[in-house]
């Protein structure tokens, strides 16, 4: 359980020593000149609502710094991949391009990416990095994701319904059910928890919460903990409370995390696990909202923070940068000061520089607060391989909480076969 | 009388319901575009506010201003060129023996069982070989390239039901063989030409996974489907966007459609010709 | 009778060298060349931008072709593994291959069914309801298949969606239904959702081979009192049988590659293991996991299925020289 879990003393020391005093660097800020060079980079589109000023900002200050040009191309998530691998193919991948983090390793693996570990060295930033993106964009103990920001999953709910029904915010397994029973009398109409039945990152928390372990390695070898009694409980309550409870609904059963945000936001969700870029989006879309809804630390089965899975993003440089120096410079620009704690405050997202995040952590806003704490105190990660990727896409978490919820399996025989599907990718040549 | 009365109520009853099954989407599609709450999604029958704004972001913000004349272009020279192309290798096929004749059609057939997902990878090589990455023209010559195959099946079939006396008597009146094509084959097989430029033309405009691939970082060059697709976010979709774009999408075929129309009507007198 | 007035005739004119060479019979080149002539532009568009790819593919087949092979851009032969692999996973005969047949089988039929009955309907109304009905259908037929599948979607949603909302209340339901968790009802939204997106293609097809046929055949079997039912068999079914081949061949073609309209469905992309169909099991199996290879190898399987369903029909719907 340690292991996951990013308290802030380990979140100050480091996982790259502070080695910065290795004297001689060389990679000083503005010595770099790279007069009429051009940067090519990918961004995913739609983290930041304004990402277009942003980067104009961001290429201004990069001229300016570097004099080189800034050619910043924004890509959709939904077929990034696709898009990555075409170029791949093509030798037309950019010099810099944003990652997610389950995607580094992958890239690192097939040998696509640029170590970055000197770079990083020699700036000094190797003890100020959130270590659950160190994590993630380490490969073969070389680190080729630069951490540039984070989120995490927290429990979202109804404040104003909590209030009305006299609720405290749920603090264990028993204070959900507890309160999803007065949700569901008091308003028959509303779901009073959603359970998503095509979504995986809702449901690790439960697993971790019990004690259990998605995967863990064992030498070279992964084993899936996924049909522990430990995990088995977490998820036999997480899926217990649509099926024995009746928290959830029929058509839930078919959901992605996409469709809960929309039901939160119409009004019909009293509780549901939500990212913490979330919050933005529910007042954008249903202004009414605002005000109206609260979040808080995901409990522990008998009390406690339960881990949820850090998610973000990390930079990565190609190994086809034709100006390593310069692709690394943009990088710096990016991922530290000012330009990340404009970003994070813009996106919803945490910063992937440790001391930018302690700031974030002092504030005092109801919807960033408890993210910040789940994401020092319970930030987890998936298992750092990169057959992870291959898991996620063959959905092998979602497929058992469906045919657990839709009434096709038990939990005990989902488990059982998810474990077994896990391991035999993960440990695939 | 009273018999032709009751076939033309059948009829009716018949048009009715089939604009009904037909539209019934469509319907939803516009009733949520108008709607300026549906970007919570949960449709509702008819808005819930009406609203213009959906189109408005739509058209300036969504830069589907653009993405429409890019598309328009792509669709324009795609239809025109596989109608060629196609007419001519149909002519060949239809009118001529010669050898591998068989095996050519059926090659033609072949290309395109190939599950497009397929076909990501080797294709952007070979258009990147080509040069022709992040422009128009490298769009345009695969759109081509995948309605022809259908083209030329499609047209073989009408070029071959246009009775052979009708040319002879064409040479006899001492037309070469391009006059003859000018002024009896291709009125014959305008019907046909019609119905594949109907197809080409969606085929080049709603395609997405290639336009995406090749188009790249090009984005003065995207086509409407990039621009739908933008809708659809990573953690959100913007459902009163996603539907006003895919009305705006809806619409020109449509116009299209109803243009071309005339040459199908056209066909019916062309036929009386024939018999 | 009536019904051979017109199939001979394409029969003799592809047969008759005179027509079919030019107005004056020459054995000269260029005449002979005139087919390949006509053929190059199409055929060198065809060669370099699909049949070379298609040959890429079968050689990534015969690879583990995966993410780091495209970066190395070194070949990896191993052979027949691939399709080794395939053909023992029991997925392929228990799920993947009886939803894509079954599918394709169905909406084949109930696309041209429907599709020729519409043309049927719309060649008997006048100008104005054919131009109504006509840029009706048009409007399914152009609407993103995206936005199509959302849409139908919605309609079956089991906690708002009309369907589940008018079974309850009419009585037939008690508690909401999710329709996409159980593999046949599945399938049956699928199958509406393509039949109502393909059925245009075919109308219109139809329709254009329709305007074809000669009125005074048509007006001469009513003279002699052939019902509608029967001039429909004896004189448009036979004036019609290359369209109609075409337009079945195509559309199963497309049936059985159908991939978007599953995958965008609840549960489609794979969490619903009983919905898989071929396109979406190979891209869940192979793209997702990058297994180039497995998944290039998943398509020439497809490919081959499709050539062999094809070289029947094309064999039991015309006759050799027709082709």
């Amino acid at each position: 359980m340690k292991r996951r879990l990013l308290p802030v003393a380990v979140l100050a020391t480091a996982a790259f020593g502070l080695t910065a005093c290795s004297g001689g660097s060389n990679a000083d800020s503005g010595d770099v000149s790279a007069e009429g060079e051009t940067l090519s980079v990918w961004i995913m589109e739609g983290t930041n609502p304004d990402s277009e000023a942003f980067f104009d900002d961001v290429a201004e200050a990069f001229t300016e710094e570097t004099g080189a040009e800034l050619d910043v191309e924004f890509v959709q998530w939904a077929d990034a991949h696709d898009r990555f691998v075409t170029s791949i193919a093509g030798g037309t991948t950019p010099d810099v391009a944003e990652t997610g983090t389950t995607w580094t390793a992958e890239f690192a693996d097939a040998g696509a990416l640029a170590p970055i570990g000197d770079f990083v060295e020699d700036e000094g930033l190797g003890g100020d990095l959130v270590e659950g993106l160190v994590a993630s964009g380490t490969y073969d103990d070389e680190l080729y994701g630069m951490p540039w920001y984070a989120g995490v999953r927290s429990l979202v709910y109804r404040s104003d319904i909590f209030e009305e029904l006299g609720l405290e915010a749920p603090a264990s397994w028993d204070d959900i059910v507890a309160a999803g029973e007065a949700v569901k009398a008091a308003h028959p109409e509303m779901m009073a928890f959603a359970v998503p039945g095509d979504a995986e990152f809702p449901v690790y928390p439960w697993v971790w919460g019990a004690g259990g372990e998605v995967a863990e390695q064992d030498g070279d070898e992964w084993v899936s903990g996924l049909d522990s009694a430990e995990s088995q409980d977490g998820i036999a309550f997480y899926t217990g409370l649509a099926t024995e409870h009746g928290f959830s609904s029929a058509g839930a059963t078919t959901w992605k995390e996409t469709d809960v945000l929309d039901n939160f936001s119409q009004g019909n969700v009293a509780m549901a696990l939500m990212g913490s870029w979330t919050p933005a989006a529910i007042v954008e879309k249903n202004a009414e909202l605002e005000g109206k809804f609260a979040a808080t630390p995901i409990p522990g089965k008998d009390g406690g923070i339960a881990p949820s899975v850090l998610g973000g993003s990390h930079l990565s440089m190609f190994s086809t940068a034709k100006n390593p120096d310069l692709a690394w410079e943009f990088i710096k620009l990016m991922t530290t000061g000012e330009f990340a704690e404009q970003w994070g405050e813009q996106s919803g997202y945490f910063p992937g520089q440790a001391s930018l995040l302690a700031e974030t952590m002092e504030s005092d806003d109801p919807l960033v607060a408890p993210f910040a704490t789940q994401l020092v105190e319970g930030g987890g990660t998936v298992p750092v391989t990169p057959k992870y990727g291959a898991v996620q896409a063959k959905k092998t978490t979602n497929t058992a909480i469906q045919a657990i919820l839709s009434g096709q399996k038990t939990v005990e025989q989902a488990t059982a076969d998810a474990a077994a599907e896990m391991n035999e990718i993960m440990n695939g040549d | 009388m009273s018999r032709n009365a009751r076939a033309s109520a059948v009829k009716a009853v018949l048009v009715v319901l089939l604009l009904a099954f037909t539209l019934f989407p469509a319907f939803w599609m516009l009733s949520s575009a108008f709607d300026a709450r549906a970007g919570s999604g949960g449709q509702t029958l008819l808005p819930r506010e009406f609203s213009l704004e959906n189109f408005g972001y739509v058209l300036t913000e969504g830069g589907f201003d653009v993405f429409l004349r890019n598309s328009a272009m792509v669709a324009l020279v795609t239809v025109l060129a596989s109608a060629v192309l196609a007419l001519l290798a149909s002519v060949a096929v239809a009118r001529f023996r010669f050898r591998f004749r068989t095996s050519m059609l059926l090659m033609i057939l072949v290309v395109q069982m190939v599950p497009l997902e397929a076909l990501v990878i080797p294709l952007f090589v070979q258009v990147r070989d080509l040069g022709l990455l992040n422009t128009l023209l490298g769009l345009m010559v695969v759109y081509v390239a995948l309605s022809l195959p259908f083209g030329i099946w499609m047209l073989r079939g009408f070029v071959a039901a246009v009775p052979i006396e009708l040319e002879e008597a064409a040479y006899l009146d001492g037309a070469t063989w391009g006059r003859m094509f000018r002024s009896v084959l291709l009125p014959l097989v305008m019907p046909g030409l019609v119905a594949t430029s109907v197809f080409s033309f969606i085929t080049a405009w709603n395609e997405f996974i290639f336009a995406m691939t090749l188009l790249g970082g090009a984005s003065e060059n995207y086509t409407v489907a990039i621009g739908l697709k933008q809708f659809f976010g990573e953690h959100t979709n913007e459902w009163g966007y996603i539907m006003a774009a895919s009305t705006i999408i809806t619409i020109p075929v449509m116009i299209f459609f109803v243009v071309v129309q005339r040459r199908l009507s056209a066909g019916l007198v062309a036929g009386a010709v024939k018999g | 009778m009536t019904s051979t007035i017109q199939a001979p005739q394409v029969a003799r004119g592809a047969e008759s060298p005179r027509a079919a060479g030019g107005p004056v019979q020459r054995k000269n080149p260029l005449v002979r060349a005139r087919p390949w002539l006509l053929l190059a532009p199409a055929l060198a568009v065809l060669a370099v931008l699909l049949l070379w790819p298609l040959v890429r593919v079968f050689l990534f087949s015969l690879q583990d072709y995966g993410l780091r092979e495209i970066v190395s851009g070194d070949a990896n032969w191993i052979g027949l593994a691939n399709y080794g692999e395939i053909f023992t996973d029991p997925t392929l005969w228990t799920v993947v291959l009886p939803n894509t047949v079954g599918f394709a089988v169905l909406a084949v039929a109930g696309t041209v069914a429907l599709g020729t009955a519409v043309a049927v309907l719309m060649a008997s109304l006048g100008p104005v309801w054919r131009t109504v009905v006509g840029s009706a259908i048009m409007i399914a037929w152009a609407m993103p298949a995206v936005t199509g599948t959302y849409v139908w979607v919605w309609i079956f949603d089991a906690d708002r969606g009309i369907v589940n909302e008018t079974l309850q209340a009419i009585g037939l339901q008690d508690e909401p239904v999710n329709w996409f968790t159980n593999r046949y009802t599945f399938y049956a939204i699928v199958l509406l959702n393509v039949i109502h997106h393909g059925f245009p293609f075919v109308a219109i097809t139809i329709l254009a081979g329709l305007l074809g046929v000669p009125k005074e055949m048509l007006e001469a079997a009513e003279v002699d009192g052939a019902g509608s039912w029967r001039r429909f068999w004896s004189i448009i079914v036979p004036n019609l049988r290359q369209v109609f081949a075409v337009v079945i061949i195509l559309s199963t073609i497309w049936d059985f590659k159908v991939f978007a309209q599953v995958y965008l469905m609840p549960g489609g992309a794979g969490s619903n293991r009983e919905a898989l169909n071929l396109g979406v099991w190979s891209y869940v199996e192979s793209f997702g996991q990058n297994r180039y290879g497995f998944g290039s190898a998943i398509a020439v399987l497809l490919t081959v299925v499709l050539l062999g369903i094809t070289v029947v029909y094309v064999r039991t719907m015309l006759k050799e020289e027709e082709l």
